[in-house]
């Protein structure tokens, strides 16, 4: 594709000598940011062809969903390419006319994860190995090794797609597949024969890997054949005997390992491919495909106004002089004056504290996703109003009444930068970041109107329910009214009160059956009332010392419990690493979500260490006891991106017995968070997002506490600051 | 068919529900989701392209306090007037004029080359153009490297490195509302970054004004045109 344009971009300067390039031609040679459509996935969910995967791995970053369906077989899945050479999958799947054990429909989740050998050179294919279905009850359980080249062959323009150059695209897949890829015309077991069989019932969860690459083993292979950007045909050999679902099942008939089929890119981020499979089934799939660095609409934010450079200290001495800071109706003249500049970069202004040489700004983000770009904001704001003498900045976000850190800059600084051919870079090397509690010497103007301050808002929301056997989605939508007041700073009330309007989470009948004390797996029961006081809490915010952040919570805290919660947390400015310390003791509220409470009551807390991996992953161990009474660690690990993008995984390990826990042998779980602004091109702080665990049950659970300390607190920190501080001048 | 995408997914997004805030400022979704709404009324059902553009005369221009650019981004055919925000000095040869239209785009210039742009996504953080230029003469006045830095990614600075060439192609006599100027027209030809952007400028060496350029402004952005209507 580079060598494409470079071709082209040598032919259009021949061209240029004789004649003008029209506009057109040249707003088409321009680079772009554009990309090539990624891998098409397969019905599993990864990068393949239909039911056999493929050696390649998604572009880095990659979130992608695909549903596919067929012969009764229905899958979703979610794929995320953690690391360009990583990715890790989590699937739901159904199977109609199961009829085994007591299931008609068969419904289950499993886990993949797939590792990259080798890249693809111009001699050498993709070399891949994947764990599928590694976790769990393992219907779909295998082990495979598979490698993909890619050629250049001859293309075709039609249907709407172009080829680029007339130049298209053929993929040759082989490999060898063990477990449920190694049952079709299989050539020997060359790891051994012990392989534990497949049984449906059995609670799973446990990572099984003695059998991972043991039993038979099968060859598999096939093509793709792309003539243009938008149409694709798929052609394989499938080493699948589905034998569970044709032999002791009769799910449907498998006639044939041929499978094919065709796809069409409906728009950059949507793949839609109809097949047929075995010889006997129509088949057909969606994919979708996210990726974190190409947003679906660019955010944009009005651009700011340029700052005012100060007069030449050489031409005007007499407007340096520091004559105005004796007087006492300096900073709040100067506080009243910066009130409506904030307002219009939608900050608002929490306290200002001058001497002659600095200013300290405390101020509130309420616009922005990127604290980076709130900051800049307020830096713009001081250089605008504050009289000439005044040399430091020091910008300071706050967040429930904390001063969460304290950005350093130079005025003469930003007057020299802002139109430096590297304007973001030259200036993150003269910023400082420091530890908002040092404050300077000086006098303190405080907003007048802030305190006091009510807040409310009415809005929908959503409670979804994954995977309860008769319904894999149950969700609930409604309105949810919240108000806050903060009657002085670090001081907040606040609560929500939810109605449902439509809804299935209560129709079901399931109870539940937990050896343990029904923490959370009273779900149904909790979903009866169709209004709730979903929560109602008073909480205290402040800064013990240095690098120190503690809050208080009590009231009703989440819609199951009530009580008391307090949190301690470390984290110095640059700190990579914090800890913290929580402590709850908190009683089960009743069913229906009023005033009550019910008998259970437990202390609960942890120790937690928090860290910056670098490249975006942030990791966190809690150590402690959980809401059932049970002790044991959480460890959690999670991909972030600097636009406010996340996904990661979680699982709890704790002195509860597999057999206790229940289904599922431990709790694990995946989350994403995507923001809204990506999709639609806003600033704004909101994402969408979820956590999907495969199974719901009692150990290993943690209070939700609303407020908790180190995901406000890193917002304003130095890793997340710098790491957008392309947005500074925005 | 773009323009009606917003609207459409504010639609999608807030379904049938209402969506209010009262009290001190906050941020919330149901904020979110009512700004979008009246931003989408205003933009995506083409306030824009229907509102009449003002007929230019000369008579009417002179009217006008202070200096006014006419730019037109070519992607998505829309034209906006700009108005001076700064001119300032730096250490950077030339003078810098930053120039901002009603709403809320800016355009940041040295000697009349872009060197930043504001307000539109994806915006350009910086060009390197000063290595071009020269004292307060206007456009470009050597060729070298050039590296554009895009706001791109997951808020970051990417750069897009590229080498230039100058040409002099002559004189070249313009008409822009109703006035002539004599200019020299330069043409420069950058390629690097997996492509090639062609730059021209119509300058005028006895004003030190670019009276008409068409810039590119970075792969999010594409090309601008622009014309200086009055000095």
């Amino acid at each position: 594709m580079i060598q494409d344009i470079y071709k082209r971009a040598v032919v259009a300067a021949c061209l240029s000598v004789m004649l003008a390039p029209a506009h057109a031609q040249t707003a088409a040679e321009a680079p772009t940011l554009e990309r090539r459509p990624p891998p098409s996935l397969n019905f599993y969910g990864v990068p393949g062809l239909l039911d056999m995967p493929s050696g390649e791995m998604l572009p880095d970053g990659e979130f992608t969903t695909t549903v596919s369906w067929f012969g009764g077989n229905g899958r979703a899945t979610l794929t995320f390419q953690a690391l360009p050479w990583l990715s890790a999958s989590f699937r739901y799947n159904s199977i109609n006319d199961w009829n085994l054990g007591s299931f008609s429909t068969y419904f289950d989740r499993g886990f993949d994860v797939r590792f990259r050998l080798l890249k693809e050179t111009n001699r050498r294919p993709s070399l891949t190995l994947g764990l599928q279905d590694f976790v769990g009850t393992g219907i779909y359980a295998s082990e495979y090794i598979v490698a993909t080249k890619n050629f250049d062959v001859p293309g075709l323009s039609f249907g709407g797609g172009q080829a680029a150059g007339e130049r298209g695209q053929l993929k040759l897949t082989g490999g060898v597949g063990w477990g449920r890829l190694g049952t079709a015309n299989s050539f020997g077991s060359p790891f051994g024969s012990n392989r534990p069989v497949f049984r449906p019932g059995d609670t799973g969860g446990e990572v099984s890997y003695e059998q991972w690459f043991r039993g038979p083993a099968a060859f598999f292979g096939g093509l793709e054949y792309r003539p243009n950007d938008r149409w694709g045909f798929k052609l394989e050999y499938s080493s699948d005997d589905y034998v569970t679902e044709t032999q002791a099942s009769n799910v449907f008939d498998l006639k044939s390992r041929i499978n094919y089929g065709i796809e069409y890119q409906a728009s950059p981020r949507t793949r839609l491919g109809a097949y047929y499979l075995y010889g006997s089934e129509i088949g057909l799939s969606a994919q979708f495909s996210l990726n974190p660095y190409v947003p679906g609409v660019p955010v944009r934010v009005a651009a700011p106004e340029p700052i005012l450079p100060r007069p030449a200290y050489a031409e005007s001495p007499e407007a340096y002089s520091t004559d105005w800071a004796q007087s006492a109706l300096a900073t709040p003249t100067m506080r009243d004056v910066l009130v409506p500049q904030l307002e219009a970069s939608g900050l608002v202004l929490e306290s200002l504290t001058l001497n002659a040489t600095t200013a300290e700004l405390r101020f509130r983000n309420l616009r922005y996703r990127s604290m980076t770009n709130a900051v800049g904001r307020a830096a713009r704001a001081l250089a605008q109003v504050m009289p000439a003498s005044v040399e430091t900045f020091r910008l300071v976000p706050m967040s429930n009444g904390l001063p969460l850190s304290a950005t350093v800059v130079r005025r003469s600084d930003l007057e020299a930068l802002e139109f430096d051919s590297q304007p973001v870079e030259a200036l993150q090397v003269l910023t400082g970041f420091e530890d908002a509690m040092r404050r300077p010497a000086g006098t303190t103007a405080v907003s007048e109107d802030l305190y006091p301050g009510f807040t409310w808002s009415l809005g929908p929301y959503t409670a979804p329910a994954y995977f309860d056997p008769d319904v894999p989605l149950r969700i609930d939508l409604g309105i949810e009214a919240t108000a806050s007041y903060q009657p002085a700073p670090g001081w907040v009330i606040a609560g929500a009160l939810r109605h449902r309007l439509v809804g299935n989470v209560a129709d079901s009948d399931r109870t539940s059956n937990s050896v343990l004390p029904r923490v959370r797996t009273d779900q149904v029961l909790y979903a009866q009332a169709d209004t709730t006081l979903d929560r109602l809490y008073a909480a205290r915010y402040w800064r013990p010392g240095s690098n120190l952040y503690a809050r208080v919570t009590g009231g009703y805290l989440e819609s199951m419990f009530g009580g008391i919660s307090s949190e301690v947390l470390w984290k110095p400015v640059s700190s990579r690493l914090a800890l913290g310390v929580e402590a709850n003791y908190v009683r089960q509220r009743d069913y229906d979500q009023r005033f009550g409470f019910r008998d259970y009551s437990v202390l609960t807390g942890h120790a937690s260490a928090y860290m910056d991996l670098g490249r975006g992953f942030l990791g966190q161990v809690d150590v402690g006891r959980y809401l059932a009474g049970d002790y044991g660690a959480t460890f959690s690990l999670d991909r972030t991106f600097d636009n406010g993008w996340s996904v990661g995984g979680f699982f709890t390990l704790t002195n509860v017995s597999a057999e206790d826990f229940g289904e599922g042998s431990f709790d694990k779980g995946i989350r994403f968070s995507i923001p809204v602004g990506w999709f639609l091109g806003t600033t704004g702080k909101q994402g969408v997002g979820t956590t999907i665990r495969p199974i719901q049950r009692d150990g290993g659970q943690r209070l939700d506490v609303p407020g908790r300390l180190y995901g406000q607190v890193r917002q304003a920190h130095r890793q997340a600051l710098e790491g957008q501080w392309a947005r500074f001048w925005q | 068919m773009k323009h009606l995408l917003k609207p459409l997914m504010v639609l999608a997004l807030s379904g049938a529900l209402a969506a209010c805030t009262g009290g001190a400022r906050q941020d919330t979704l149901a904020t979110a989701l009512t700004n979008l709404g009246s931003d989408a009324l205003k933009d995506g059902f083409g306030r824009r392209k229907e509102d009449p553009l003002p007929v230019l005369t000369r008579e009417l221009l002179d009217g006008v306090q202070g200096s006014v650019l006419e730019i037109t981004v070519e992607e998505t055919d829309t034209r906006a007037y700009m108005f001076t925000a700064i001119e300032r000095r730096d250490q950077g040869p030339g003078q810098v004029h930053v120039w901002i239209s009603d709403d809320r785009v800016s355009m940041s210039m040295r000697n009349g080359v872009l060197i930043a742009m504001r307000g539109l996504g994806n915006d350009l953080l910086s060009s390197s153009s000063a290595d071009q230029l020269s004292g307060d003469r206007p456009g470009p006045v050597r060729g070298g490297e050039r590296v554009y830095r895009v706001l791109a990614r997951d808020n970051k600075s990417v750069p897009y490195a590229m080498a230039c060439a100058l040409e002099d192609q002559g004189p070249e006599t313009i008409e822009i509302v109703e006035l002539r100027f004599a200019t020299r027209h330069l043409r420069e030809t950058c390629e690097g970054a997996g492509g090639r952007i062609v730059n021209d400028y119509w300058a005028d060496d006895s004003t030190g004004i670019v009276w008409k350029s068409r810039q590119w402004a970075g792969p999010g952005i594409g090309y601008l045109r622009t014309r200086r209507l009055n000095k």
